[in-house]
């Protein structure tokens, strides 16, 4: 299963995903710079998409529609549906530059520089294809595993979307409106009453 | 190469530490599925509060809105009531739970006792709703509502409540249960979030001074998910380098693991910014002093005890449990932060004006001593910490229940507004400005007694829980080799006496605040709070005075399973 071999010797696979990986990363450059922030959710949207292929070449198939259900699909589209709600400006603006955009750099090349350095001194001198090597990828295995050595984590995070949501109504739910005026809107027999 | 290597390329059939990961997965892709063993019993104090708190919300989807508060006083008592009964019940369990994701032993049961009692006085806080004659509701009425506009008033006089406040509460404490107990850092970083998110909102539902709570509870939300991302990080970097996430797996591969350090101390330190974030330690403090003045007071007295004895607890676990092997590399950095925090929390302490801000700056100290615990890595150690988070946090929920009593009053109250009732006075939001406790001790002898007991114990005075706390966390930082430590954390406790004691002497030796006749008031509370303020007042005098019962039953908790 593991086998040193030559760098210069690539397939299809290799090729396929150093192409999707090149389109992954142009679009998520695209994201940060484009100055029109309807451009930059799609791109991100091409983003996503391009990271789930590399994962379903990974032959990680599960993690790879995970991707695409809750990245493509539901962040996404929550992020348009956001631009909609808002007043976000859709059209191409200059006002998306912020003042902190090369601390955001710094971060983001550091972040990049770690894991590079990390993941490549990790695989430098071993050559492993991952179709063969790794089976944790199925949606088998991550069930089984999620099921077998995660299941109070599992379960737990359950009960967190519950807290989340109670939280959500708390923080939104209205049954006196904003503009009702205290005098008009409730006798005060009744203020009064609910004091005692 | 790292052992990174290894862990992908593990194949099926390769029995690598089962639990430790997808790595160790591999080996059951069968078609048969073996259940993990799952033992109830060890689990059931959390089970019982998480249980508490969904029929809690069942109450708040079924029960009309003026029948649900009592219902919810009755079953977030009553869970935190039961679930401590089996903490008692599982004494002296020392075994590892669910997939080894959770291990039950001495530090985790006296950990869960503590946070249970802690929430019990706290929950006793939340549900104070005054007397017949005051309402003394610290949440407000609707949250949606804008502050100031007329749609709060109309929720105001409508007798709206926030009951949602119980269930809340409850799932943070399971959280909190959880976090002391849990044996691999993804159980952890969970239970990092379950007793968290609530805590964000719950600070963000104060009925007064509405603005500074929503801020507060934005910065607490904000800030709290940049720490738990650098935690994540740390957990992700942890993993490559163990290849597992289990505490035990990681310290093996720490002594074993011929590898680069490279990564394990990246992944640690990034874990500690997470963790000391949560026990708002410098220079992750700057949250603490904003967050506990916004937020409604029952709800800093609960954040300020139980999140500390919680995150205490996983620093503990942590540290004794994965990273024994490492001490000579987190030691020194944990000494700085110590001395920092000690220092920095004292010095800013004496310039607050503000009490709930200051009592904000006398938790940040408080966490620099209870590190020394925690870096002494001795079984003393871990006792004395113990000790001493439950000493604390029983203070501090005491003081901060008597903030909740002294406050403003409103000459004529806007709300009235009959002609006839121009004289009265109304009671208005807590009077948070020292300048309002002058001649406390005059005008109410009592809950002046009450807080100079906190304060005496805060600053370490004898007889008091704070005294022993200290004498025993100082004498375990020594046998730890760190005197200079404890040098460091005499000058600071002697700082910090300067500013408990000026409480005390400006509540009994200055002349009551009288300008325009609106002077602060002292109400009479429901008994909730006169309970939750008589136990709290005993308990800090108990552990003072004969503390040997509670440090024996600290010392035996002084064990760890991994």
């Amino acid at each position: 299963m593991t086998t040193t071999r030559a760098l210069g010797s690539t397939t299809g696979v290799e090729i396929t995903f150093i192409l999707i990986g090149l389109l992954t990363f142009g679009a998520a450059v695209l994201t940060v710079t484009v100055r029109n922030l309807v451009h930059a959710a799609l791109w991100l949207v091409v983003a996503l998409g391009g990271l789930a292929g590399c994962y379903l070449l990974l032959a990680a198939e599960f993690v790879a529609w995970v991707q695409v259900l809750i990245y493509v699909g539901a962040v996404a589209v929550l992020l348009l549906f956001g631009l909609m709600l808002t007043r976000a400006p859709i059209g191409r603006t200059t006002e998306l530059d912020s003042g902190n955009r090369w601390a955001a750099a710094v971060v983001g090349l550091a972040t990049a520089g770690v894991l590079v350095s990390v993941i490549g001194d990790a695989v430098r001198t071993t050559w492993f294809d991952p179709r063969q090597a790794v089976v944790n990828g199925t949606a088998k295995a991550v069930g089984t595993s999620l099921f077998r050595y995660w299941v109070l984590p599992f379960e737990l995070l359950s009960v967190l979307l519950l807290a989340a949501l109670v939280g959500a109504i708390v923080l939104s739910r209205r049954d006196v409106s904003d503009d009702v005026d205290a005098a008009e809107g409730t006798p005060r027999a009744q203020a009064t009453e609910a004091e005692a | 190469m790292s052992v990174l290597t290894s862990l992908l390329a593990a194949s099926p059939g390769d029995p690598t530490n089962p639990g430790g990961g997808l790595g160790g997965a591999t080996s059951t892709v069968t078609n048969t599925f073996t259940a993990p063993h799952v033992e109830y019993r060890a689990l059931m104090p959390m089970l019982v509060v998480f249980g508490a708190a969904t029929v809690g919300i069942l109450i708040e989807a079924f029960l009309p809105r003026t029948r649900r508060y009592w219902p919810q006083v009755g079953v977030s008592l009553a869970g935190v009531v039961v679930a401590f009964c089996f903490v008692v019940a599982n004494h002296g369990m020392a075994e590892t739970t669910a997939a080894d994701a959770v291990s039950v032993d001495g530090v985790t049961l006296f950990l869960q006792g503590t946070i249970l009692l802690l929430a019990l006085l706290a929950l006793l806080l939340v549900a104070e709703r005054g007397t017949g004659l005051v309402d003394l509701d610290a949440f407000t009425a609707q949250g949606a509502t804008t502050p100031g506009s007329g749609g709060e008033r109309a929720a105001d006089a409508a007798g709206l409540r926030t009951t949602e406040v119980f269930p809340l509460m409850l799932f943070s404490v399971g959280g909190m249960l959880l976090f002391p107990a849990a044996n691999d850092l993804l159980t952890s970083f969970v239970a990092l979030e379950v007793l968290s998110l609530p805590l964000y909102l719950l600070c963000g539902l104060a009925r007064r001074r509405r603005l500074l709570s929503q801020e507060a509870a934005m910065k607490y939300f904000l800030l709290g998910a940049f720490s738990s991302a650098f935690f994540l990080y740390g957990v992700a970097l942890l993993y490559g380098y163990a290849g597992s996430v289990r505490l035990s797996d990681i310290a093996t591969a720490i002594t074993s693991s011929p590898h680069s350090d490279v990564l394990v101390l990246a992944g640690v330190a990034l874990l500690a910014v997470g963790l000391l974030f949560k026990v708002g330690a410098v220079p992750f403090h700057a949250w603490t002093p904003d967050v506990y003045q916004g937020a409604p007071t029952p709800i800093t007295a609960f954040m300020a005890a139980a999140t500390k004895v919680a995150a205490f607890g996983a620093l503990l676990r942590i540290t004794y449990v994965a990273l024994p092997g490492l001490r000579w590399d987190w030691r020194p950095v944990l000494w700085g932060v110590a001395i920092l925090t000690m220092l920095v929390g004292a010095i800013l302490a004496i310039t607050q004006r503000d009490i709930k801000r200051m009592l904000a700056y006398s938790a940040i100290l408080n966490a620099g001593y209870i590190l020394l615990g925690v870096i002494s890595t001795t079984s003393k150690g871990v006792s004395s910490t113990l000790f001493y988070l439950a000493a604390y946090g029983f203070a501090t929920i005491g003081a901060f229940a008597v903030v909740t009593l002294v406050r403003e009053s409103v000459r004529g109250g806007s709300d009235s507004g009959d002609g006839g009732e121009e004289d009265s006075v109304t009671v208005g939001g807590e009077a948070t400005d020292l300048s309002a406790w002058a001649g406390l001790g005059r005008r109410s002898p009592l809950l002046a007694a009450c807080f100079t007991v906190f304060m005496l114990a805060f600053a370490g005075i004898p007889l008091t829980s704070g005294f022993t706390g200290k004498f025993a966390l100082f004498t375990a930082a020594i046998d730890g080799g760190a005197w200079p430590l404890v040098i460091v954390g005499v000058i600071a406790s002697a700082a910090a006496a300067f500013f408990y004691v000026r409480v005390i002497v400006l509540m009994y030796f200055s002349e009551p605040l009288r300008e325009q006749g609106a002077g602060p008031i002292v109400v009479v509370p429901s008994p909730m709070t006169t309970v939750a303020l008589t136990v709290t007042v005993a308990l800090t005098i108990a552990l003072g005075v004969l503390p040997q019962m509670a440090l024996d039953l600290a010392d035996k908790a002084a064990y760890f399973v991994q």
